[in-house]
């Protein structure tokens, strides 16, 4: 009868510690795979690309592909990631985008000559994700670009070939490039302030998910226009803490009862298989 | 004009006007009376493209035939169409500043101001030019050859440069077919420039924007001081007025009657497939001659060489040509030889007769 105690006891904790292992850590460990941490941050020494501030904020690697364009060789892209790290003080938000790329294509002041160039892109009506490329008609994007031969622009789109220039952009960019040959690479540093007038400009003190994508030209590749490397849709939690999507929660919630129940069943089983002898 | 009348002139004419355009401009050069002046190039220059950025480009040049040309090698550049179904373009290359023709540096302070007693000539990387190869032509003497082919944008009936930006930048007008850039919406990708056969979209160095002919419209649009209608300025300062300016789908003009009708101003490069709206009257030259000094009766230019520039129907229109001044020859009348002469009765330039519209 020890025995049996002991066993069941046993299988208790066992099935405990499983319900636990498998409901509590996926939510607790690895970040939902489209979420960029967003670092709340008091002090706002970030406007450079190697400010220090950037050392406490976190950094997401971001994958990058040929973005799906009718523009010709818009399949040769060259830059395959990009290292996106973002933080939020009372007053702005700052995105820093660091990415490999052994030239500095500052000039487009040749006939063949092309600049290289980065964009960060957000739904201009934060409460709906508009189309990945450029947004659509009734669905807009603001996008922050910047480029090594015309500077920063902020930018409008409702679809591909509708990027129009706000007039008075109240985005600023500062850009660098450090190091030579394959270990060369480009830190570009945008911000926003968080309150700025005008229609048809992104909410950043949104308290939702702020939809967030990048993209990337080369231009001693002759990347422009639609030849560029460019993300899926993420997003920034300004929610709050970290949020998987629920079904991801529910899978996990659903395999934790089923083992629960096998080891359950089969400790069952030993105990009345022991019970009858 | 109401609707119904306007359907009625369609139906009458079988010119073949872009879709969504009312009229089209259209130009027609005589090679035969070309001298290779350069007026025209100047003319267009000084008016339009001295700024900075500008410098490398010639929305009107003249190159000299058998040649490279400007920019060197643009007829094996790519771009046009893939079918007459205008859904697929080629592939083309952009041009780089050598086969353009970097401006030169002369060495003048040298001689002007600090004595220097060598000749006037460029510094150094003076190895090629928008008229490197003039008058330099092909064959060999007493049989060489060349002749003089000026060239603006074609405003094509189907502009491939159009298709090619992703922007819609560039379009054609409504009005009169004139293709035009528009300045606030390019962004400088040069797509144009690649896709325009002809190489006649430049990308402006300093704006970052791609400029071309505009047909000199503000011109024809009677913008002038004196509220004057003007042809574009190559053809009017065109010292042996080579040029005849108007519309496509005017029948009454001459150059309804010289492309239509008599067919025998043929587009360059028809292979391209983007229409276009500049027609030439192709250029004859005298026969061969042998060793002793006689003439033969032997093309001095070759006809395939025509052909390749000018399509098959070179063949019929130099043949046309040829019974026309025959019948002159013998006393008779001819309206072509009369159109393609200063008497022309049907007026050179013809740009209102559709202001009343």
């Amino acid at each position: 009868m020890t025995d049996h105690r002991r066993t069941l006891a046993l299988t208790a904790v066992l099935a405990g510690l499983i319900v636990i292992s498998t409901v509590a850590a996926p939510l607790a460990s690895a970040r939902p795979a489209h979420e960029i941490p967003v670092r709340e941050v008091s002090d706002a020494n970030l406007d450079e690309p190697d400010a220090d501030g950037w050392e406490a904020v976190p950094a997401s690697d971001v994958p990058l592909a040929s973005a799906p364009s009718s523009v010709p060789n818009a399949d040769d892209t060259s830059i395959e990631t990009v290292d996106v790290q973002a933080a939020r003080t009372d007053e702005r938000l700052y995105v820093r985008l660091e990415w490999h790329d052994a030239t500095r294509d500052m000039d487009a002041s040749a006939t063949r000559e092309f600049a290289d160039a980065v964009a960060v892109q957000f739904p201009a009506n934060t409460s709906s994700r508009p189309p990945i490329a450029m947004g659509g008609p009734d669905n807009r994007v603001n996008v922050w670009y910047w480029s090594g031969a015309t500077g920063t622009q902020e930018l409008l789109a409702g679809g591909a070939g509708s990027t129009t220039a706000f007039e008075n952009p109240t985005v600023q960019a500062n850009a660098s490039h450090a190091g030579t040959g394959g270990n060369a690479t480009w830190t570009v540093v945008y911000s926003r302030p968080l309150d700025v007038s005008g229609e048809n400009r992104t909410d950043l003190r949104t308290d939702g998910d702020l939809d967030v994508a990048f993209a990337v030209w080369n231009g001693s590749n002759g990347e422009r226009s639609g030849q560029k490397a460019v993300s899926e849709w993420h997003y920034y939690p300004f929610s709050g803490g970290p949020q998987g999507p629920p079904y991801e929660t529910l899978l996990w919630t659903i395999a934790g009862i089923a083992i629960v129940a096998v080891v359950g069943v089969t400790s069952f089983g030993i105990y009345r298989t022991r019970g009858v002898e | 004009m109401s609707t119904d009348q306007q359907d009625d002139q369609d139906e009458d004419t079988l010119v073949n006007v872009a879709d969504g355009v009312d009229h089209q401009v259209a130009m027609v050069m005589d090679l035969n009376k070309c001298i290779g002046c350069q007026t025209c190039t100047i003319a267009c220059k000084s008016l339009w493209t001295e700024d900075g950025g500008s410098e490398y480009m010639y929305w009107n040049n003249v190159e000299t035939k058998p040649g490279e040309g400007y920019p060197r090698g643009w007829e094996d550049s790519g771009g046009g169409w893939e079918s007459e179904e205008h859904s697929d373009r080629s592939p083309g290359e952009i041009p780089d500043e050598e086969d353009y023709g970097r401006a030169w540096e002369f060495n003048h302070s040298e001689i002007m101001y600090e004595g220097s007693d060598e000749p006037l000539r460029p510094r150094e990387g003076a190895e090629w030019g928008p008229n490197w190869d003039e008058d330099q032509g092909a064959g060999e003497y007493p049989n060489s050859y060349y002749f003089y082919l000026p060239r603006i944008c074609n405003h094509c009936t189907h502009p491939s440069c159009v298709e090619a930006c992703p922007r819609s930048a560039l379009y054609k007008r409504q009005e009169d077919g004139i293709v035009l850039v528009d300045q606030d919406r390019c962004r400088g990708y040069r797509y144009c420039v690649e896709g325009c056969p002809y190489k006649k979209v430049y990308y402006n160095t300093v704006s970052k924007k791609s400029e071309k002919c505009i047909f000199c419209y503000p011109r024809i649009e009677g913008e002038g001081p004196d509220g004057e209608t003007f042809a574009p300025a190559c053809a009017e300062e065109c010292p042996p007025q080579l040029r005849m300016v108007g519309f496509l789908d005017d029948e009454e003009g001459p150059i309804h009657k010289l492309v239509e009708e008599y067919e025998v101003a043929l587009p360059l490069h028809p292979e391209f497939r983007t229409q276009p709206n500049v027609y030439y009257i192709p250029p004859f030259a005298p026969g061969q001659h042998t060793e002793d000094g006689e003439t033969v009766d032997i093309d001095r230019i070759p006809r395939q060489y025509l052909r390749n520039l000018f399509g098959d129907g070179v063949d019929e229109a130099l043949d046309t040509i040829e019974a026309h001044r025959q019948r002159v020859r013998q006393g008779g009348d001819s309206e072509l030889m009369e159109l393609l002469q200063d008497k022309n009765p049907a007026k050179q330039y013809r740009l209102e007769v559709f202001d009343d519209e």
